[in-house]
């Protein structure tokens, strides 16, 4: 499957060229167009594993419940979208596994294996969701930002901001701690909480903050009655 | 009439020339500068269903007073801008991607059919331009073209205009299941020949983001 990106960084989309036999797994709402013969179904999981509990897992990562499928009988093009302005990356694994922080999931080849990870208490206290999804397989993933994407290898030791995480390789240790040795200035500083990444391997982080952007709008919005 | 769209895609921006004597027509509220010779009048367009929809009922136009005169237009949603030029042709575009037209053509509002108006993203109004001239229309993300064939299936929210000569059936993506469960909800198929053009972002997607951080009042009974 050849996925060609388009229209960066704010307005991209993913442009998924399929053979015959060919399926693309994507995440529900990501759909915006498609040219040739190709056949949808929704399921709550991967096809071969998982189920409902799978599905409702996927949404306290912040993704959607359902996937849909297509399924190409002959030579075809699916289009996917973003919600956000923002970037998409296409990384392609090979054997090896890739963590993305939540509702950063687009779509992945059929080999590609996802599946979510409890990333511990601290994450909860991080308001970047309990799970996160791992990528495991043969195969390309697609994954969505806010604002454009930059890469760090990390060699030793290197913070990032919980909002900003995008992906990282799995090969690297993580431990989630507050911004600052003082509570006080991680509190007033805004920063909250970080990401420590240690050990060997590549992180992609967004260049903004959706969380920051959504709380900017907040007193904007017409509240909710209860 | 000369043109330049500047700022593609994220804050296109639509810069008319208009000649002496010469009417431009502008969607409401649009008009960003204008050359001081230029004069504004508040066109009823709308009828009864226009007000339902609670779209503006009126449109704004410019005629270049004595000499030529110039209008900068920007649409209300910060997205992408296209041209097109009608030669005795009829065009179709979603109500909220109309932008300004030139002499010559014909704006008329058109009601959907009930199945189409409610199932599509496009909502309950198409606009119907027909003539010839210029035509100027906006999008959210960036605007792109396709040639209409018969395996093209678009999702509802990224439709912003098609030629005459498309048709469109509003279908389901996938089975039943899909129509409910998949997020996608209807999406349009298209057939015969002409363009259709799109958008790379929905603001319904937007939208439905920032719900997540609306505030929560309770009521106090």
């Amino acid at each position: 499957m050849e996925i060609e990106k388009k229209y960066g960084p704010a307005a991209t989309i993913a442009i998924c060229k399929l053979n015959a036999g060919e399926t693309l797994v994507a995440e529900g709402g990501a759909f915006m167009a498609m040219q040739g013969p190709v056949d949808v179904t929704t399921t709550t999981r991967q096809k071969g594993g998982g189920g409902i509990i799978k599905g409702l897992k996927r949404i306290f990562s912040g993704e959607s419940f359902f996937l849909n499928h297509f399924t190409a009988k002959n030579i075809s093009e699916v289009w996917l979208g973003t919600p956000l302005p923002g970037d998409i990356m296409v990384h392609e694994l090979q054997g090896d596994r890739l963590v993305i922080a939540g509702g950063g999931f687009v779509a992945c080849e059929s080999n590609v294996q996802i599946d979510l990870q409890w990333q511990g208490l601290k994450s909860i206290f991080s308001g970047e969701g309990i799970f996160w999804i791992k990528a495991s397989g043969q195969g390309k993933v697609i994954i969505n930002s806010f604002g454009f994407i930059y890469p760090i290898d990390v060699d030793g030791e290197y913070i990032v901001d919980t909002g900003h995480i995008v992906a990282f390789e799995e090969t690297l240790n993580f431990e989630i701690s507050k911004a600052s040795k003082s509570w006080i200035d991680a509190f007033l500083s805004g920063e909250g909480f970080i990401c420590r990444f240690k050990g060997k391997g590549r992180v992609w982080c967004q260049s903004h903050n959706p969380k920051s952007y959504g709380q900017e709008l907040t007193p904007h919005l017409k509240p909710k009655q209860k | 009439m000369e043109f330049k769209i500047e700022e593609r895609p994220e804050y296109a921006w639509l810069t008319v020339k208009v000649p002496a004597r010469h009417k431009l027509f502008v969607e409401a509220s649009a008009m960003a500068s204008m050359s001081s010779n230029m004069n504004l009048r508040a066109l009823f367009r709308g009828g009864f269903r226009r007000f339902l929809s609670g779209e503006n009922l009126f449109l704004s136009e410019f005629t270049a007073d004595g000499i030529d005169g110039e209008v900068c237009i920007a649409p209300g949603p910060s997205g992408d801008m296209a041209h097109i030029t009608l030669n005795n042709e009829t065009f179709y575009l979603a109500s909220s991607c109309y932008v300004a037209h030139s002499q010559g053509v014909n704006y008329e509002t058109k009601f959907q059919s009930l199945s189409q108006g409610l199932l599509s993203g496009a909502g309950w109004f198409l606009v119907k331009m027909q003539g010839s001239g210029d035509v100027w229309f906006n999008g959210y993300g960036q605007i792109v073209e396709l040639e209409v064939h018969d395996q093209l299936v678009i999702d509802n929210g990224h439709i912003v205009a098609f030629s005459d000569g498309v048709e469109y059936d509003i279908i389901k993506l996938g089975g039943y299941k899909s129509l409910f469960f998949s997020g996608e909800g209807f999406v349009c198929r298209f057939r015969g020949r002409g363009k259709v053009y799109v958008q790379t972002k929905k603001p319904a997607s937007l939208i439905a983001w920032a719900q997540a951080f609306r505030r929560i009042k309770r009521s106090n009974n």
